[in-house]
């Protein structure tokens, strides 16, 4: 796939940001801050009204049948924008795994609900710190889980979930219906991620897959969940870098612009390399989707926007100084999604280790 | 398969058909003579063979294909470690100059000829002891001297100077108007009288700069490449020849599997190195990064075929990518403790760390230092301020020393 945007690519990022920019609203974000298990439906509306919930579901189940770079495109928007919900990554995982997976029927019954918006997915992979924990502590038996998934994003008001468990048969894949499980949402520093404890009681559950099978397909999801994010991170350190140079060529101290001091203008300009060698690695993995390559070129996109959006938040922050800090100012918004970000799909940690396996020929 | 991945594969040919003699083994040892007169050689044959001025005009004694064609030419030859390094400069900046500018074509013709085979090789003046990032801070100077010029002044950081033939120079020939209107631009004969080329021996070991005293050089005014004053014009021309040269995300240094190759070997704490959690991280930041490097040159490179402008992105390349390598020779050298101790002051950068490392601090100096880059980025791509400029607008003679 080429790593050039075609026109209709390039439509796409346009219009997501243009919408994107005139409905979004920053003190509707504050204000979510301070509330738990609330999205910011405005932003979700706009995804539904947008097509964006179907842009990467196959034309035969309602969607429009686009791929990774679409998506990708509207989550770097997205990130600019500090989306007010967690749904897109979530649904699209959820979608990943019942396109690959191996139940048709549910599948043909869950795909054209999410590509509508009227089901919202989510991915319950993690437990403690681990991203994919090689032995789940959530149980699959008799059709039904049992067990907690701790701070899962999208928790609060999924319809559905992607479960990573343990079976008699190894680890598994199951989806499950979220009217049969307990939420129990967690206070966070960035609410609208919507994490909630989820806790599985008998719960009934669809095996989509079992061993092998099911590494492989759950660290797949992962991966394109991963890139979604990347190029979320992407918007956001984006979105960061035009701030921070925007600030610095009007604010005023010892008779000149700051953005003259080159203390100041060597940050920009170093944030500026960060956003552009993410952006880079993120357009390579998008294309990458279902290459022998593909985990390598995900874990590159990951490690880079991680630091892109981490650093650019610290760094605008900085360039900011006391106003930067304020609530009302609100680029603590950016520097909260870049940590609940960095965490989500698996840490910084998990994707340099998953890359120098490949690279050293560890893997198996 | 398209015209490019054709022309690539035949490029591999005729290297491969040259690497056992001229390649990086068949180097090893060889002393700068030695290596030169090998370089010369593989000019000539690399001429024969029809890879030379790959991008040049075929009236002018080029090939006449595409940049594109010369990147991919000059991306396979980087492989194999042929003694290209002494013609680099001359064919990538001074030549082009001279074809541009230089209106005795017949003059011209000869020069290129020469200079493609090797036999010539052209230098490029610019900086000065007043003035490297600086340009127009240059203090060289000429004077009218009947129907030429008289030079008087020095140039410093000059490759290859001390094998050159000819070169072009960027002078002050009116010290009483501002500093970038008063510049003047020449080819001249190094062998001209009262050129006095020092070599400048550097940390590395190696001499491959030199500093080069003017004294009376007489310039005749068919040698002058521009308009009287337009030297600062022809000086920026000359500089963006060379915008889309092919890269290296390794900074010119050691691939990162050679580092990852050095962890799998060494131990640490009685394990292998490459289990060790900062090396891992090391490998795998350092991964993200070239590779990202990696995505924009290939992007540059699709977009040129597609027959649009790249992006300034690509400016990121030798600043972000030498200063890694600095880095991660350091932390091989840790690596490789005492055994990494011993040092072969004929080493290659590209496969040794020791000569890696030692050798970076050009790499961040040279072609515009990692400060003067950021500046770049800063003013130009990202609309920044100017810092405080205090010659600006005042006549260069006026500037405070």
């Amino acid at each position: 796939m080429s790593i050039l945007y075609d026109e209709g690519q390039q439509a796409i990022a346009t219009e997501s940001r243009r919408v994107l920019d005139a409905r979004m609203d920053k003190a509707r974000l504050l204000a979510l801050l301070e509330r738990v298990g609330e999205h910011d439906a405005p932003f979700w509306d706009t995804a539904v009204e947008q097509g964006w919930t179907a842009l990467a579901i196959p034309e035969e189940h309602g969607g429009l049948g686009l791929g990774l770079t679409e998506l990708g495109l509207v989550a770097q928007a997205c990130g600019a924008a500090t989306s007010g919900a967690p749904f897109l990554t979530g649904s699209y995982g959820l979608s990943q795994a019942l396109v690959q997976g191996g139940d048709a029927r549910l599948a043909g019954e869950l795909l054209p609900r999410l590509a509508s918006g009227d089901a919202k997915g989510c991915v319950a992979f993690a437990e403690g710190n681990a991203a994919l924990p090689p032995s789940p502590g959530v149980v699959f038996a008799d059709g039904a889980i049992s067990g907690v998934k701790p701070a899962v994003p999208g928790g609060c008001a999924a319809d559905v979930a992607l479960v990573w468990v343990s079976s008699d048969n190894g680890v598994a894949l199951v989806v499950a219906d979220l009217a049969g499980a307990r939420r129990q949402p967690v206070g966070s520093y960035d609410n609208t991620r919507l994490y909630a404890d989820l806790t599985f009681d008998r719960t009934p559950a669809t095996l989509i897959a079992s061993g092998e099978a099911a590494k492989a397909l759950a660290l797949d999801v992962l991966a394109r969940m991963a890139v979604v994010t990347a190029h979320e991170q992407v918007g956001g350190a984006e979105a960061l870098l035009y701030t921070a140079r925007d600030y610095a060529v009007t604010r005023k101290a010892f008779g000149q612009p700051i953005g003259q001091f080159q203390s100041i203008k060597h940050r920009i300009a170093e944030m500026y390399g960060l956003v552009e060698v993410a952006r880079a690695n993120c357009i390579h993995a998008a294309a990458s989707e279902g290459s022998d390559d593909f985990l390598v070129a995900v874990a590159d996109a990951r490690i880079s926007a991680t630091e892109a959006y981490d650093t650019n938040s610290r760094d605008c922050v900085q360039i900011h100084g006391g106003i930067g800090v304020t609530w009302e100012l609100g680029l603590h918004l950016h520097m909260r999604r870049a940590r609940s970000l960095a965490v989500e799909c698996g840490n910084l940690v998990f994707w340099e280790d998953l890359l120098v396996e490949r690279l050293a020929g560890e893997a198996k | 398969m398209t015209d490019l991945a054709t022309y690539r594969e035949n490029a591999r040919a005729f290297l491969e058909s040259m690497a056992p003699k001229y390649g990086r083994d068949a180097r090893r040892g060889n002393s700068v003579e030695r290596d030169l007169a090998l370089g010369r050689e593989y000019m000539a044959a690399k001429y024969d063979a029809g890879f030379a001025g790959i991008n040049w005009p075929v009236e002018m004694g080029g090939q006449g294909l595409t940049h594109l064609h010369k990147i991919t030419f000059d991306g396979e030859e980087m492989q194999f470690g042929m003694p290209v390094h002494f013609f680099g400069i001359s064919l990538g900046m001074p030549v082009p100059i001279l074809m541009h500018y230089c209106e005795d074509k017949d003059f011209v013709k000869e020069r290129v000829r020469k200079a493609l085979r090797g036999e010539e090789i052209w230098c490029q003046m610019f900086s000065e002891p007043s003035g490297g990032s600086d340009l127009a801070a240059l203090r060289t100077r000429v004077e009218p001297d009947g129907n030429g010029w008289k030079m008087n002044g020095q140039k410093i950081w000059t490759s290859w100077a001390q094998y050159c033939d000819y070169g072009v120079i960027v002078t002050r020939s009116d010290p009483t108007v501002e500093k970038h209107k008063g510049l003047t631009y020449f080819w001249i004969d190094m062998r001209s009288k009262g050129v006095d080329v020092r070599p400048i021996k550097l940390a590395g070991g190696d001499s491959h700069v030199n500093e080069i005293f003017f004294d009376d050089v007489r310039i005749e005014d068919s040698q002058r490449l521009g308009a009287v004053g337009g030297g600062f014009g022809v000086s920026l021309h000359t500089l963006m020849i060379e915008r889309y040269i092919a890269t290296d995300s390794s900074g010119f240094g050691p691939h990162l599997d050679e580092f990852v190759k050095l962890a799998k070997r060494v131990e640490l704490n009685g394990r292998p190195a490459i289990e060790d959690g900062r090396v891992r991280s090391a490998i795998a930041r350092n991964h993200a990064m070239r590779a990202g490097l990696d995505s924009i040159t290939r992007r540059a490179f699709a977009m040129m075929m597609a027959g649009m402008q790249p992006g300034p992105e690509g400016s990121l390349q030798k600043l972000v990518a030498v200063r890694s390598r600095q880095k991660l020779s350091e932390m091989a050298m840790d690596l490789m403790g005492n055994e990494g101790l011993a040092f072969d002051p004929h080493a290659f950068v590209k496969t040794d760390w020791g000569t890696s490392w030692l050798n970076a601090p050009t790499g961040r100096i040279a072609g515009g230092s990692d400060e003067v880059l950021l500046n770049t980025i800063a003013e130009k791509i990202l609309g920044l301020p100017q810092d405080y400029r205090p010659d600006k607008g005042v006549p260069f003679n006026a500037i405070p020393a």
